[in-house]
């Protein structure tokens, strides 16, 4: 533990070193990179069920580097684990795996010419919406399903853009048995006919997957209705723009699959999404609203993990910076859901004082299950209600204060029962600076709830030095009511402290099990305490 | 493992007295669903590229305190600020209504699947950066903490100065 912390300490004091990237001379390109590192020390709380890791450790650690040279551009990503962070699933494959400590190493090539592209090595993409296709990384969800393989791109004018990829998915640290290509088209009417109001734009897209049925008899695929090995996916979209007003919308059809690794039965699957947007000086309205029926598309159908999904299904709903707002996120049920959000905001400035506004903002997010089987009832079941609004207010230079108010409702059981547990959360945050270089921010939030867990109580005091220091203490209470709740409290303090481009923070505490989401993706992560170490650098 | 912790410290040591970096060549998305290069917005004045997200609170902090200076420092610099949201698509239309509904003085751009977040090795939002008239990359910080954003300031007004300097010889 000793020597990995120490080169955490090292890649911290170099990094800090590395104020912008290398240049090879005139004509020989440029080298550029980040670096990222989170450590944990686990501590043994009796407090807590659940012990501290074996070795009371784990490190997850990002090293990436680019070469850029005119058109052309390389690069290399290392993922290294001393183990992985407990709660992070990259763990258990490569706990199975000849390298323990690092993933494969990611690479590409690129060729960026005016109107066209190509790639060759690990690829980011996504096709419309994301929801055939979506390649990307998390690092806090210890998340990548990059392909492997080629793409490349064609732009003609402003007319048309045109892409395909093919290659193998990533699942973890290494491949996945299966093989995967596309194709993305977006054609601009607007620009063809002449519209030049606003925008118009006809898109298409097409993935596939294909693997082979017979690699574990136990997984007994065919049993469970897969009839073929290559799996078809396709979308149509229309999007327009015009005068503070925009609409999307986009049509799905997946081909028989299973949509998750548990499924007894392959189905075929379909979703539709459409999202209107309008605008007027300091007002704006967004609404979304979605379908998904069996969309869940994994990237092996051997594989496990929540990585193992080549498309991407977010939780349309709002997601919180407070932690009492967010301690029973929205998961998403692919099998079946629908529903929407819609977001309202005014912002109302003085004319006398740019320093003394009022930032208003309402949102509004509801699904229920899709299909009658997915409930004991028969019936459609509420998933998920959130009603909520927040105020902002700046007073002048140095005094913002914000108030929040969420009403939410979620049901434990995915619709199964008709069951609903409602909680009403309350927050306010004021921000105060003293001068131009100190300042001092205060979270108090508060939620309410007869069911579940009860009443939860939070604070948090957050003091700034700019541009260099902050130091910061949080606080969270489970009080329970009527019988109800586990009474633990939650703590945490630390503080950080930026150069630069270089960032490290030192916190220690007792952190929560729940429920990590980032995007649509939610990882559980087990409760633990700890000392936690973060460094951050890029050059 | 540790024969690699050395070589990546090494790599990095080496990098110790380094130039600017270049602006990556991406295309995103403008507020009416329409695409720009970033770097067709490099050459008239130095820009200022503010990452973001609408979950990321530090971030929304630091692009309001610009834009309340924003009038005062453009009476000391010629610059452009871009605000590049991160926000992929489960919040990317919510980014959109936010930025317009605070009324930014900034060219609004939209990253959602983080191509250009990745190609400026972005690993933490907020992160901002300082790029001059020739696309070079002079300074970039991490983190945002109240009066942070003066930094970007003086290394703006700084690139005018050194500009101006360099046209006066020149003439």
């Amino acid at each position: 533990m000793k020597r990995h912390l120490l080169c955490a300490i090292a890649l911290f004091v170099a990094s800090a070193t590395a104020t912008a990237q290398i240049q090879l001379g005139e004509k020989g390109g440029s080298l550029s990179g980040s670096i990222e590192s989170n450590s944990i020390i686990y501590l043994n709380d009796k407090g807590l069920s659940t012990p501290a890791p074996e070795g009371y450790f784990g490190s997850n650690n990002y090293l990436k580097v680019d070469y850029t040279n005119g058109r052309f551009s390389a690069g290399l990503q290392f993922d290294i684990y001393s183990p992985a962070l407990q709660g992070y699933e990259i763990g258990e494959y490569l706990a199975g795996a000849k390298f323990k400590r690092i993933a494969y190493p990611m690479k590409y090539f690129k060729w960026q010419d005016k109107n066209y592209s190509v790639m060759l090595g690990d690829i980011f993409d996504q096709f419309g919406n994301g929801l055939i296709l979506r390649t990307f990384e998390d690092r806090q969800l210890g998340f990548n399903n990059s392909i492997e393989g080629l793409r490349a791109t064609y732009n003609f004018n402003r007319y048309l853009a045109i892409k395909v990829l093919y290659g193998r998915p990533r699942l973890y640290n290494t491949y996945a048995g299966s093989w995967s290509g596309g194709a993305d088209l977006s054609v601009s009417l607007g620009d063809i006919i002449g519209f030049k109001q606003g925008g118009l734009y006809l898109e298409a897209s097409y993935v596939n997957r294909y693997e082979g049925l017979y690699k574990q008899a136990d997984a007994d695929l065919v049993g469970r209705g897969m009839t073929s090995p290559l799996l078809n996916m396709a979308s149509g979209r229309l999007n327009f723009d015009i005068a503070g007003l925009t609409f999307r919308s986009e049509y799905v059809y997946k081909g028989k699959d299973l949509s998750t690794a548990a499924a007894s039965e392959a189905k075929r699957g379909q979703a539709a999404y459409a999202e209107l947007g309008y605008s007027y000086k300091r007002f704006s309205f967004s609404a979304t609203a979605r379908m998904l029926d069996n969309m869940g598309t994994l990237i092996s159908l051997y594989g496990t993990g929540t990585g193992n999904a080549l498309n991407y299904l977010p939780a349309l709903t709002r997601q919180y910076t407070y932690m009492l707002a967010n301690l029973n996120p929205y998961q998403v049920n692919a099998e079946g859901e629908f529903g929407g959000q819609a977001d309202v905001y005014y912002t109302y400035r003085s004319k006398s004082d740019r320093y003394r506004y009022w930032n208003f903002h309402a949102n509004y997010s509801t699904y229920y299950t899709l299909h009658k089987a997915q409930s004991k009832s028969g019936q459609r079941e509420r998933l998920w209600q959130d009603i909520n609004f927040d105020i902002e207010r700046q007073w002048s230079k140095r005094l913002k204060t914000t108030i929040l108010y969420s009403f939410q409702e979620w049901n434990p059981y995915h619709g199964y029962h008709h069951r609903t547990y409602v909680s009403n959360i309350f927050v306010a945050d004021v921000q105060y600076k003293f001068d131009r270089k100190k300042s001092l921010r205060v979270e108090a939030q508060y939620l309410l709830s007869g069911e579940y867990e009860g009443d939860w109580v939070a604070a948090l005091v957050e003091f700034n030095l700019a541009p260099h220091w902050s130091i910061y203490a949080s606080d969270m209470y489970n009080i329970g009511r009527d019988g109800l709740g586990t009474k633990k409290n939650y703590y945490n303090a630390g503080f950080s402290y930026t150069y630069n481009r270089t960032r490290i923070q030192l916190s220690y505490g007792r952190n929560r099990a729940g429920y990590i989401c980032s995007g649509g993706v939610c990882r559980y992560q087990p409760e633990y305490t700890g000392f936690n170490l973060a460094i951050t650098s890029s050059f | 493992m540790k024969r690699l912790f050395l070589m990546l410290i090494c790599a990095l040591m080496a990098s110790a007295s380094l130039s600017a970096q270049t602006l990556p060549d991406i295309r995103l998305e403008n507020g009416d669903s329409k695409e720009i290069a970033i770097r067709s917005l490099v050459g008239t004045k130095p820009l200022i590229i503010c990452f973001w997200s609408t979950t990321c609170k530090p971030c929304i902090q630091e692009l309001a305190a610009i834009n309340d200076q924003l009038a005062d420092w453009r009476t000391e610099a010629d610059f452009d600020v871009i605000a590049v949201s991160v926000d992929d698509v489960r919040t990317s239309a919510r980014a959109k209504a936010f930025a317009k509904a605070q009324g930014w003085d900034m060219i609004c751009l939209f990253d959602a699947n983080q191509q250009l977040k990745r190609a400026m090795n972005v690993s933490l939002t907020p992160h901002s950066f300082v790029v001059g008239k020739t696309g070079n990359i002079v300074y970039s910080h991490t983190g945002y903490t109240p009066g942070s954003e003066q930094a970007l300031l003086d290394k703006v007004i700084k690139l005018s100065g050194t500009a101006a300097k360099t046209a006066k010889t020149k003439r």
